[in-house]
């Protein structure tokens, strides 16, 4: 095998598997292999001399991108954002709010409790609090 | 709204994994045969490299097994059989695709009596 025909595949098929990062790590390895398959079999039985010939099988295969995008519609997956900036969560703040909620939470139960203690220490008080006087006409 | 071209990838998907079914009904072809079928016919063409996530979907569905074997002169070939199930998928889609494509005719007026 001639080592410049043979970059001219592994670039491809690099480029391809560089798309396929959301695919179950099988998946991804059985559709190289059956990539590489095709392109040693087209190679054989066409009788494959030049890089321009090779190219041409390359092509007919379509390009990594539309090969990648069969092979996510057809494992049914979403194939993952390409940026960073896409990766992002949908709602970064999330995380926070919750953790904020869980300390509003605590705090509240805390203040509860002890605003609870503090009426039942009153109640058990053997001195009542101040009446509130029977007569609001004085 | 649709082209040309999103009419024919819809019409494609649905159909096209039957049309593999039936290629590989009566004997076993391996990958690049099947591929190569489809280029030679202008209606199907796709990017050949398409052929592959298909095939695996319907390996993974239990329509159709695989197996790789040596060829008498070159690489590894992967063949591809049906199984039951996948034979009575094509069965059944032969009988629905008869009564769906005499439906389309009639309301689209492309039928021979139309």
């Amino acid at each position: 095998m001639n080592t410049k025909h043979a970059d001219v595949v592994a670039e491809y098929l690099h480029e391809v598997d560089l798309r396929l990062s959301g695919l179950p790590v099988l998946q991804r390895r059985e559709l190289l292999a059956d990539l590489a398959a095709h392109i040693a079999t087209e190679r054989t039985e066409r009788n494959i001399q030049t890089e321009g010939e090779l190219i041409e099988v390359l092509e007919r295969l379509g390009t990594p991108e539309v090969v990648a995008a069969a092979a996510y519609e057809e494992a049914g997956a979403y194939p993952p954002v390409p940026t960073a900036r896409g990766r992002r969560r949908a709602w970064p703040w999330l995380p926070a709010a919750i953790g904020g909620a869980v300390v509003l939470f605590v705090v509240v139960l805390c203040g509860a409790l002890a605003v609870g203690h503090k009426v039942g220490s009153v109640e058990r008080s053997p001195v009542p609090g101040p009446v509130v006087s029977a007569n609001p006409g004085r | 709204m649709a082209d040309v071209g999103q009419l024919s990838t819809g019409l494609r998907r649905g159909t096209l994994e039957f049309c593999v079914l039936a290629m590989v009904e009566n004997e076993d072809r391996y990958g690049t045969e099947i591929v190569r079928r489809f280029g030679e016919e202008p209606n199907l063409a796709a990017s050949e490299g398409t052929i592959y996530p298909l095939l695996s979907r319907l390996r993974r569905g239990g329509w159709l097994d695989s197996k790789w074997a040596e060829s008498p002169a070159g690489p590894p070939r992967r063949y591809y059989g049906l199984t039951p199930a996948g034979r009575s998928a094509l069965e059944h889609f032969r009988t629905e695709w008869v009564s769906f494509r005499q439906t389309v005719d009639r309301l689209v007026g492309t039928g021979e009596a139309a």
